[in-house]
Formats: structure tokens, sequence, C-alpha cells
């Protein structure tokens, strides 16, 4: 039995103790809007917050969690940071098949969580590992510089 | 003149005779039995189960992607390549029908079931320090896995080496003929920390120099090698290169999870080890570990990394940005992409606690023979909370990217200089 505090709800699941956060997140506790990329850490899809920072959640085994809290996309817009980050990306319409874009919100929000005002290298390295293959990438910076002034 | 000739080919006769005999005369055999400590039945197994853990036979007598204990995994050394083999209980292929005395002899002297010498490789030079109990109660356990079915692969060895025989003089050299016999000079937490350095986890095997005839060094005892292309670093109580600044809870965890804060993340052998074996161990034996590793004599070592804790690169750097310590390079670019989503840029580690880069020798080796082989390769290393894993990247990049990376590693994480070259990168990759 796994214990995890998801969104700011307590959650106990059964399942191994090697299964990654996403599978726990998407196959038995039905939130589907984190996405399944590489399933190595390498393009960023799954991407959550676990105490603010943003993890790999497919990489991540559940257990590996323990009392920290975990954010995902279905409840990043009740943070401000994740709020702001949204609605900049409607404004601007970053999104095109929108695959990733969960990733990249959730790789954003966490940014200006922590960096106010980040410039375009800032917003490079932090987004870098967050790939997309429609190439939204000069809408996504366009989008974290609107929201970071707001 | 003619009664010296025949007194020389009469000593030179004795003297064959002699060396026909110590190379050819049948291997002896000893009845074994346990003492009246032996626990029985369950318990015994279960007492096998941990020490065979400890000993971390399944490390070598399992193939990459191969059946628990099955054998076949190659070694491969200069002079040919050596084949572990299977020690399931299969009767045809495995050691199923081998006496419990064939078996102690095996694991004590080197000596095969059909008296053949045994190639070192298998660490009988620590296993002969093992109580008889002991090498029963691994038998024990051992006759409990899955029985495979899996014929040995045969070694493929030039001459002289395939000749077993010769085995005999190395043995006479360098293996112990006498179990590990506790030291009054010490209590009894070192005595059990030497007992699972020596003769179980077989540590100096990988961590003590060898000398031309392939023997650990004596007098160099844990003082750090390279094997299999690894560096095997110091591990004595020096300070600079060794684990000298190390507080117990350091070694303590190290050993029981692959990493420690501010001190790096085990990689390869060490890596496997701790996965297989050293991670299982209660939370006594390894005090006991650290104990008597703290108790290992100061040694300079070769291998020394000079680790810079706080180097001048890593002073903006935050954990979502580099700081002014940033360039176009290619070795940048990779990191930024493939690279710091789990690491981050301020080494202190982000997606886990073994992403810390911080106090890594790895990264403050400016030859990177280390750092390398983790990007080619990934670690995986388990605990009772799932697994911690890296990804390989042998087949994402080129040799000149993983160079062009590691030195960007090397440079803003250890504040210094890489020096890896995609040749490098290369030979790693053989």
């Amino acid at each position: 039995m796994i214990s995890l505090n998801i969104n700011g709800r307590d959650y106990s699941v059964q399942a191994p103790d090697d299964m990654p956060l996403l599978w726990v997140l998407r196959d038995l506790l039905n939130l589907k809007g984190t996405k399944f990329g590489c399933g190595i850490a390498q393009c960023g899809a799954c991407t959550v917050h676990v105490d603010g920072r943003p993890v790999r959640s497919c990489m991540l085994p559940a257990a590996n969690v323990g009392p920290r809290e975990v954010t995902t996309i279905e409840a990043i817009g009740q943070k401000d940071s994740g709020r702001r980050i949204q609605q900049a990306w409607l404004e601007l319409e970053v999104v095109q098949c929108g695959y990733c874009q969960s990733g990249q919100i959730m790789a954003a929000a966490a940014l200006i969580e922590r960096n106010p005002a980040p410039d375009d290298a800032e917003i490079d390295a932090a987004m870098a590992g967050n790939i997309c293959r429609c190439a939204t990438y000069a809408r996504i910076r366009a989008a974290i510089k609107s929201a970071s002034r707001k | 003149m003619k009664r010296i000739l025949v007194a020389v080919c009469a000593l030179g006769v004795v003297i064959a005779i002699v060396a026909a005999c110590f190379f050819f005369w049948p291997a002896s055999i000893e009845a074994v039995q346990a003492t009246q400590a032996q626990p029985t039945g369950y318990a015994l197994v279960a007492k096998g189960e941990y020490l065979t853990k400890a000993a971390d036979c399944v490390a070598c007598h399992t193939a990459p992607g191969g059946q628990p204990f099955a054998g076949g995994r190659a070694f491969r050394l200069p002079f040919g390549t050596i084949y572990s083999s299977n020690i399931t209980p299969d009767g045809e292929t495995g050691i199923g029908r081998w006496s419990d005395a064939e078996f102690v002899r095996a694991v004590h002297r080197g000596i095969g079931k059909n008296g053949e010498d045994l190639y070192p490789a298998f660490p009988y030079t620590a296993y002969a320090l093992l109580s008889t109990d002991d090498v029963l109660a691994i038998r024990a356990y051992l006759s409990t896995v899955r029985p495979v079915s899996l014929r040995n692969t045969d070694n493929t060895l030039v001459f002289p080496f395939n000749q077993r025989y010769s085995l005999r003089a190395w043995k006479l050299l360098f293996v112990p003929t006498r179990p590990w016999e506790p030291s009054t000079a010490h209590d009894a937490p070192w005595n059990r920390g030497a007992y699972l350095a020596e003769a179980l986890a077989h540590c100096g095997e990988c961590h003590t120099p060898r000398n031309l005839m392939f023997a650990t060094k004596r007098g160099r005892k844990y003082a750090g090698a390279v094997v299999d292309g690894w560096k095997a670093y110091n591990i004595t109580s020096d300070r600079e290169s060794g684990i000298g600044a190390w507080s117990d809870a350091d070694i303590a965890q190290y050993l029981s999870s692959g990493h420690a804060p501010a001190r790096g993340s085990a990689g390869g052998g060490m890596g496997e080890a701790i996965d297989l074996s050293l991670r299982h161990l209660s939370s006594e034996d390894i005090a006991a570990l650290t104990r008597y590793l703290r108790s290992i004599p100061a040694q300079p070592s070769e291998l020394a990394v000079r680790i810079d804790h706080h180097p001048a690169t890593l002073n903006r750097a935050t954990a979502w940005s580099p700081g002014p310590d940033r360039n176009e390079s290619i070795g940048f670019q990779i990191f930024a992409s493939a690279c710091a989503s789990c690491h981050g840029w301020d080494g202190a580690g982000q997606q886990t606690e073994h992403a810390e880069f911080l106090g890594s020798p790895a990264v403050n080796d400016p030859s990177g023979v280390n750092l390398v082989r983790v990007v080619l390769e990934g670690v995986k290393i388990g605990s009772h909370r799932g697994d911690n894993l890296m990804p390989s990247f042998a087949a994402a990049y080129s040799d000149a990217e993983i160079a062009a990376v590691s030195n960007y590693v090397i440079g803003h994480f250890g504040g210094k200089q890489g020096k890896v070259t995609a040749a490098d990168v290369r030979a790693a990759r053989n």
C-alpha cells in the first residue's frame, strides 16, 4: 500500500513499490491529464510537481514520493503561477496538437513560481527538456514572458 | 665428474617427479560437517539466502538478461574470456549432483567437481575465509533456487593460461589456507565487519590494486584500482582520496542505498554491488562494515580526485538555471535538453537524491572515466521505495556528443577543465 498526497488529497493505492508515479496517476487514479511520452525522462510530457519541483513521473517510483505533495495538471490552475501560465497559453494559442502541453505547462509554472521574471536564456535552460513535435517553442517562450508580467 | 652428472640427473628427476605430483596429483577432498550451531530447515535456507546476497554470488553467476544463478556472464581478460558457471540445482548442467564436500572444496579452494582448478575470477581468495557452516548454508540456499538447464560456456583463454594445473602454483602463493579467525585485539562489531568485507563482500577484489601476477597487493589494501575500465576508488581512511572525511552516516547510507549527500552516487560495478548485495544487509551489518572500513590504514592513491565542493561555476546557479556559466556549446545544449530535467543546474539533483552532482568523484575527475561509462550505460539501483534509474544514452548520442556533454558536466559541476575526447568514448563503448 502506497500513501500519496496528490492535488491536496490523500490517496492510498495498491501498487508495487517500483510502479512509476505516472502509472499510478493515469491507470489507478484516473488522472489522465499527465501524458506518457518516452518513458525514460527524455521528453517532459509526464512532468508533475513534487513539492513544487518539476519531476518526470515516468521515471519516479510512486513509493519514492513519500509524504511530499504531488501536483498534476488537473490542479495546477489552482495555484497563482499555474493560473497565469494557463491564461497566457490560451491568450497566445500556444497549443497545436497538445500532447506535450500538460508537461510544458507544468515545467513553465514551476519556472515562474521560482523565478518570477525569467529571461530568454533562463527559459531555454528550464524548458529545454520538454520536447514539442509541433515546435511551438516560440509561442511557449512568449507565453511564459506574458505570464511572468502579470 | 661422472658422479656429479649422475647426482644432477637424479636431482632433476626428483624435482620433476615432485613438480608433476604437485601439479597433476588428483585434488584431495575432505568430508565436511556443520557445527552444532548451524540451524536447520527453513532457518538454514534463510541464513544461506542472506549470505548468498552478502557474497553477491548472483552478480557474476547471471548473464545479462539471463536466469538468476544460471551463469554465462562473460569476463573479458587480456588473455581471453572466462564464463561464469551455472550454480542452479539443475542435475545435468548445474550443481545439483555436487556433494556438499565438493561444493565446500570449490568455494574454499577453487577446485571443481572433477578436481580441476578453477580460475580466480571466482573470488575464492576471499571465500577461503568463509566458515564451513556459512558455505554449507549458501549451498542449502542454492539448492532451493529454480533449476535452470543451461550448459556452461567454454572459456576461450590462450596458452599458457588455458592450462588449469598452473593455477596450483598461483594458489599456493595467494589463497588463504584457513577460514577467518576473529582478532582478539578488536571487538565483535569490528570482527563482523572484517568478515563481511574480506570473506563475503570481497571488496578488495575491485578496490585493491593487483600485482604482475594478477593477485591483490597485500600492502595496498583498498587503495583503489581500475576494474573493467571503471575507477574503483580508494576506500581507505585517507582524507584526500579515500573516505577518511566521510562520516559514519555517510558510509552507511552510501553502502545501503548507493548515495550519500555530497558524496556522489554509485554506478557501474559498485552500483551493481549495492543493488544486488549491500542494500540487503541488516543495519547492524552495515554498521559493522562501516566500523571495519574506518580502521583500514590510510593509503595514498594514484586515482585521487580533487573534489571541489563549491566550484565558482555554480555560484549563481539555481535548480532551473545555470547562472552565468552558460555557452552555446554542443555539451551545454545536450545537458539542457537531456540531463537538466532530472539533475537540475545547481548540482543538488532534482528527480531523486541520486541525481545530485555535488561532491561526486565522477564529475570532479577531468578524465571523466566513470562519468562517460554512466552516461553510456545508465544506472539502476533498487530500494525499498522502488528503483533509482538513469537511462542509457549510448544509442542516443555520438562519441563526440557524449564527450562534449561530459566535459560540460565536469566544467560546470566540478569546476574543472574536462579532458574527455571522442576517442575515449569510443574506447569506453567496447
